[in-house]
């Protein structure tokens, strides 16, 4: 079926099976590489993109159903995101693999007001998974980006 | 291949009516997971994504939510989280915002898997869904919708279009008791919901369907030590546990004691 769909604030045209995961759509696709399906079962988060500024895990979601929602990947956040920034001036990173899904994530978590404290972002954080164990530098950049 | 976004809940009813085989999407959370294991393909899904109706939400009388609401919106809104904090709670402990954000309380019933977290305190608040086909509408307490695994009574033409939870006249307790990772599903869950006069008291993912015995409920003097034993015992001794990768149903049958007895002096108060 040939669905649009809002990417990044740019409208794509694609052709794809209702059970196409949004993953796919977006690395096979449209050459979007920064969401990864890794578990594919909605568990460790590297395939976490933004749908109406919420996440959700792409590994799961049916293409047509991100039909008229805002869809965003790290790609789509500004140059000057403070997320990113505090992320890149801490290295709270190694191989940067589950970054982006920890970028989006805290991006929610901060827009909504859930960032407060460093228990309150370790919570946030609960099925976001990162295999370099950075979890502490990421906290604390998550901290600073919500101040 | 086709996929169907009607836009009201009597155009939903008459596509279902005339394809009963057709797979209706909520959030698409469960979906996704058997899709991915191979498990599912269908040739025509009626997505609800566009259905506005099934998105309504009231706390006025009793929460009445909309089969398309999402656990996410049960969990946050301010409402709910004051009347209803027992239910605010088991919504908002499953798995992570990820699969909050688009699972819905339609679709956790309708999956009817024994491992969730919503239908124990469900069934605890005494809520009742409403069932609709083009046959008529009826209600079903969700104690009777879920019938064994992920199997319900629903009809092949008939949906959820909505859910209805009293208003609670006493306190109310959810326990989850996790064994693997934070987003993980409950090995045990205990819903205990205070009313006049007595407790009901409910333990999921242990079995089949969520577990409710009124007879053992009616022995509980709250506050009393003994009595409170005695219910958690009984409800360990009566239900027949499940094994998985969760826990053993040896395991199972001890937390049961252990957590129907916390849930029961949680709400002695
Ligand atoms: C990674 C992960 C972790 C999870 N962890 C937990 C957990 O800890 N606790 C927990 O409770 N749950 C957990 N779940 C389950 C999750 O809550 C359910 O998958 C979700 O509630 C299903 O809702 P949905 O809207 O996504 O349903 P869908 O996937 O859209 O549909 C589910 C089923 O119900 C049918 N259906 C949907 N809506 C209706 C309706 N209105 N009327 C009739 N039939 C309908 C569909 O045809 C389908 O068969 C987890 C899921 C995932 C992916
Ligand atoms: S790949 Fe989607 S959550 Fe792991
Ligand atoms: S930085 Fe390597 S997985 Fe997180």
């Amino acid at each position: 079926m040939k669905i649009t769909l809002s990417v990044n604030d740019r409208s794509v045209d694609v052709d794809v099976a209702p059970s196409t995961m949004l993953v796919d759509v977006l690395r096979d696709e449209l050459g979007i590489t920064s969401a990864r399906a890794t578990c594919g079962v909605g568990l460790c988060g590297t395939c976490t993109v933004l749908l109406d500024g919420r996440p959700v895990s792409s590994c799961l979601l049916m293409a047509p159903l991100a039909i008229g929602k805002r869809i965003t990947t790290v790609e789509g956040l500004p140059d000057d995101d403070a997320v990113v920034r505090c992320f890149s001036e801490r290295h709270a990173f190694q191989c940067g693999f589950c970054i982006p899904g920890m970028v989006l994530t805290a991006r929610d978590m901060i827009d909504t007001g859930r960032a407060n404290t460093p228990e309150e972002i370790r919570e946030g954080l609960g099925g976001n998974l990162c295999r370099c164990g950075c979890y502490v530098k990421i906290v604390d950049a998550i901290e600073e980006a919500a101040r | 291949m086709s996929w169907h976004m009607p836009t009201t809940v009597d155009e939903v009813l008459r596509l279902k009516a005339s394809k009963p085989d057709a797979t209706v999407v909520a959030g698409g959370t469960f979906l996704g997971l058997v899709i991915r294991q191979g498990l599912l393909d269908s040739d025509e899904w009626i997505s609800l994504q566009n259905v506005d109706e099934l998105r309504a939400f009231g706390t006025a009388g009793d929460l009445s939510a909309g089969a398309m609401v999402t656990h996410r919106r049960i969990e946050t809104e301010p409402a709910v989280r004051r009347d209803w904090p027992g239910v605010a709670e088991a919504f908002g402990v499953v798995a992570s915002p990820r699969v909050r954000n688009v699972a819905t309380i339609g679709g956790v019933l309708a999956d009817a898997d024994y491992a969730s977290d919503p239908p124990a305190m469900l069934v605890a608040s005494r809520a009742v869904a409403e069932v609709a086909s083009v046959r008529g509408m009826r209600r079903v307490p969700i104690e009777e919708l879920i019938v064994g695994h992920y199997e319900t009574e629903l009809d092949d033409d008939e949906i959820i279009t909505r859910v209805l939870v009293p208003r609670p006249t006493g306190s109310a307790a959810y326990r989850k008791l996790r064994t693997r990772s934070r987003e993980d599903r409950p090995a045990v869950s205990v819903a205990a919901v205070r009313e006049t006069g007595g407790v009901r008291v409910v333990v999921g993912a242990v079995s089949d369907r969520p577990r409710h015995y009124p007879d053992i409920c009616a022995e509980w003097r709250p506050g009393d030590e003994q009595s409170t034993r005695e219910v958690a015992a009984a409800y360990a001794d009566r239900i027949p546990c499940l094994d998985d990768g969760r826990g053993s149903a040896e395991y199972r049958r001890q937390v049961v004691s252990v957590e129907v007895r916390r849930a029961l002096m949680q709400v002695s108060r």
